[in-house]
């Protein structure tokens, strides 16, 4: 798992919880190496379990309710970054339909050994979009989050539901219908 | 949590930090070392791909180098073959003519006849198969010289008709007045060419009038000359025209079987029209004729009064004609040449004066007398130029006879003047016999007679003495030479011709040294230019060729390079009277 994802985790902690929280949360979490991150490595993604999994006891907020904040945070760390992506999108479907055969492309080019979740997309009609999302991690929530906020952020309002049986671990079949 | 803003991270927070640094770090120096290497191996692999490259072009070289030299040496292999197998068709052949000469019964001289063609055939396949090898080695070369389209084309229905009248069938030639009278190229080739496009039409039809055709048109070079040979033959499929040019190709139908011939000879023709720089091609329509034609450009030549006879004028073409009772004034110091010409002009039945130089010859000269006169250049006392001169002014010229000059120097060297002191012929030696005669038939082109070629060559038994002449000699003279050499003289005469050569060669080889010990340029340049004419004449090329070196280099010869060629000489005259 990218060292990024760790980094902005912390960030989104220490900005909702102050930095001395995030630095006793971490102390107690046992982690192999005591959570210093950087966003150029690699991590494994059972380490990041353990970290929402701490964040999540001592907040009480559950695991997936944070996972889905955090992908509210990732995204706007990702428009901030990397605004080039949004430049020649009209809304949330076209970045949606852009993720594995554009975004994905640029990231294999600086991580070669990058394990990308897929996204399969189906415009089942101009404003009803269907995505299947499949991952070797355990990160739904999170991925709702991004989708939440990538609409967002075009200014639309959108209802995203999630298949009720899943196909496969780590595979949801999200409904993303714009309503306005 | 603290109440005050407090800037300062705590020591577990600073220590995190730094370790993600160094980590950071560390993935930074392997990603850089990765890209190293990564890089040096393509370092690698570029420099085994261009030793690879280098190699492999070594390989390619030497195959190349390993193949032309196979193909050099297939090449040579079939000219020496072609060589061999000519040599004794030659002598075939001549024995042949030899036997028809005094063959009175019709039905032996049937037989004879028969056996002639078929020689001939023979004769003209070896001559493909050498021509085209000599292609295939890239020795072919092309001259530039004089060539009469008219004549040529002349000679060869002239050459081609006569095996065409007894079958009722006609060829004609319509020659342009567009077409100049002389121009540059390759008079062999060429003819060689028209030669194999009439010889097609003939054996691709059986009946109706073929037709040679020549005109000429504007071009960067002077003129594109145009031939045209026509049959109403069969024809040729679409489908085959393509391969027509092509090496060993033949059409194949009912008129195959008499159809003779190795199928070289249109690939010959083009590569022949291609090496002049021009095109060839075919027009046909199945069951109504062909129509072969080819293109060349040629500069126009001005000055149409001195010509090579050989190419104006076939060498068979000449044998139909005598010279019976021509008179001919013959000035030639040198007394090897004299006893060969005025052999040469005995067989030919022509009266001939001998003057022993240029002074001489204007002595006995008178008009009237003299049917044609044969001037050698370099003489003493007076020179074959100055002596044509004088003579001219010394009548009227409508009593001047025609004037061949015989000469061993280049023929551009002397053309020039030849024409402006107004000789009709310059001829360079060696001279053949025939080709002599068809200069001499060319020159007089008047009031010819035409007889049948066997009252005309009158030497008694002529086999005989080609059976006794001494073999060994002749084999160091040059081909032709010899051959006539054969021909012309009993052993006897020919060993004593040959004595009497050396014998005055080794005195102008002294005289050679002599003038050169002096520094006498002119007086060496004189004496060389004196033993290259009897070397030619006789064959001796080798010694010609040194006299030649002497000639050209009277003035700045080295004294080593003198002693070396009076060493390989001397060398050669003992060879040739070793043979005698």
């Amino acid at each position: 798992m990218k060292g990024t994802v760790f980094v902005e985790l912390l960030k989104m902690a220490e900005d909702a919880f102050g930095e001395d929280v995030v630095d006793s949360v971490l102390d107690k979490a046992d982690l192999e190496n005591d959570g210093a991150y950087t966003s150029v490595g690699n991590y494994s993604c059972a380490e990041l379990m353990k970290v929402v999994e701490a964040f999540s006891e001592h907040s009480g907020l559950s695991p997936e309710v944070l996972q889905r904040k955090f992908g509210n945070w990732m995204h706007e760390h990702f428009a901030q970054n990397f605004p080039e992506f949004y430049k020649d999108k009209d809304g949330s479907f076209d970045m949606l339909e852009a993720l594995d055969g554009e975004i994905h492309v640029e990231v294999r080019k600086l991580y070669p050994e990058a394990e990308l979740p897929r996204f399969t997309t189906n415009r089942k009609s101009d404003n009803h979009l269907e995505m299947v999302y499949s991952s070797p991690r355990p990160l739904v929530g999170f991925c709702h989050g991004l989708i939440e906020a990538c609409t967002a952020n075009f200014g639309e309002t959108a209802e995203i539901e999630r298949g009720e049986t899943e196909a496969e671990d780590n595979c949801t079949t999200f409904q993303i219908k714009v309503t306005s | 949590m603290p109440t005050v803003e407090d800037d300062r991270v705590s020591r577990r927070r600073y220590q995190r930090e730094q370790r993600a640094r160094a980590e950071a770090e560390e993935l930074l120096e392997n990603k850089s070392r990765e890209l190293f290497l990564a890089n040096q191996k393509l370092s690698e692999y570029s420099g085994h791909l261009e030793t690879a490259v280098l190699e492999r072009t070594t390989e390619l070289r030497q195959a190349l180098v390993q193949a032309e030299a196979a193909s050099a040496v297939r090449t040579r292999f079939v000219a020496t073959m072609s060589h061999e197998i000519r040599t004794p068709l030659g002598g075939m052949l001549g024995m042949i003519d030899l036997l028809e000469m005094d063959e009175d019964n019709p039905e032996k001289l049937e037989f004879l006849k028969n056996a002639r063609i078929s020689g001939q055939a023979l004769s003209r396949i070896v001559n493909d198969v050498l021509d085209f090898s000599k292609m295939e080695a890239g020795v072919f070369v092309f001259e530039d010289e004089g060539v009469d389209i008219r004549a040529l084309i002349g000679s060869v229905i002239a050459m081609a008709g006569a095996n065409l009248i007894s079958e009722g069938r006609m060829i004609e030639s319509k020659v342009d007045l567009s077409v100049p009278p002389l121009f540059f190229g390759d008079a062999t080739r060429i003819r060689q060419v028209i030669s194999n496009l009439v010889s097609n039409a003939v054996n691709y039809s059986t009946d109706g009038i073929i037709t040679v055709c020549a005109k000429s048109t504007p071009h960067a070079k002077g003129i594109l000359l145009r031939v045209e040979v026509q049959d109403f033959g069969i024809g040729i499929d679409k489908e085959q025209l393509g391969n027509l040019f092509k090496d060993f190709s033949q059409i194949s139908n009912s008129l195959t079987a008499a159809a003779r011939g190795t199928g070289l000879g249109l690939a010959i023709s083009k590569r022949i029209v291609e090496g002049c720089g021009g095109a060839i091609g075919v027009d046909s329509t199945p069951g109504f004729g062909s129509t072969f034609w080819f293109e060349i450009p040629a500069e126009v030549l001005a000055t149409p009064q001195i010509v090579e006879a050989e190419h104006t004028l076939d060498e068979e073409f000449a044998e139909t004609f005598s010279l019976k009772g021509t008179r001919v004034l013959l000035a030639e110091d040198n007394a090897i040449n004299q006893k060969l010409l005025l052999t040469y002009l005995d067989r030919m039945g022509v009266e001939a004066v001998l003057a022993e130089n240029g002074r001489i010859a204007v002595e006995k000269f008178e008009p009237g007398l003299f049917d044609l006169i044969l001037m050698d250049v370099a003489m003493p006392e007076m020179d074959g130029l100055e002596a044509t001169g004088l003579i001219r002014k010394s009548a009227d010229l409508k009593d001047i006879p025609p004037v061949i000059v015989l000469t061993a120097h280049v023929m551009d060297a002397i053309q020039e003047e030849a024409s402006v002191v107004g000789v009709d012929t310059v001829l360079c030696k060696p001279i053949p016999f025939r080709e002599l005669k068809a200069a001499m038939i060319k020159t007089l082109g008047r009031s010819l007679m035409f007889e049948p070629v066997h009252e005309e060559a009158s030497v008694p038994a002529v086999e005989t003495l080609v059976k006794a002449a001494p073999r060994n000699v002749t084999a160091l003279m040059s081909g032709p030479m010899a051959e006539d050499l054969l021909l012309m003289f009993s052993q006897e005469d020919l060993s004593q011709l040959v004595s009497k050569y050396v014998a005055d060669g080794q005195e102008t080889l002294t005289k050679i040294s002599e003038a050169h010990g002096l520094g006498q340029a002119a007086n060496l340049r004189e004496n060389a230019h004196y033993l290259k004419g009897s070397s030619l004449l006789m064959g001796f090329n080798r010694v010609a060729a040194l006299c030649t070196e002497v000639e050209d280099n009277a003035v700045d010869i080295s004294a080593s390079r003198m002693l070396g060629i009076g060493q390989e000489m001397s060398d050669l005259f003992s060879e040739i009277l070793d043979h005698v």
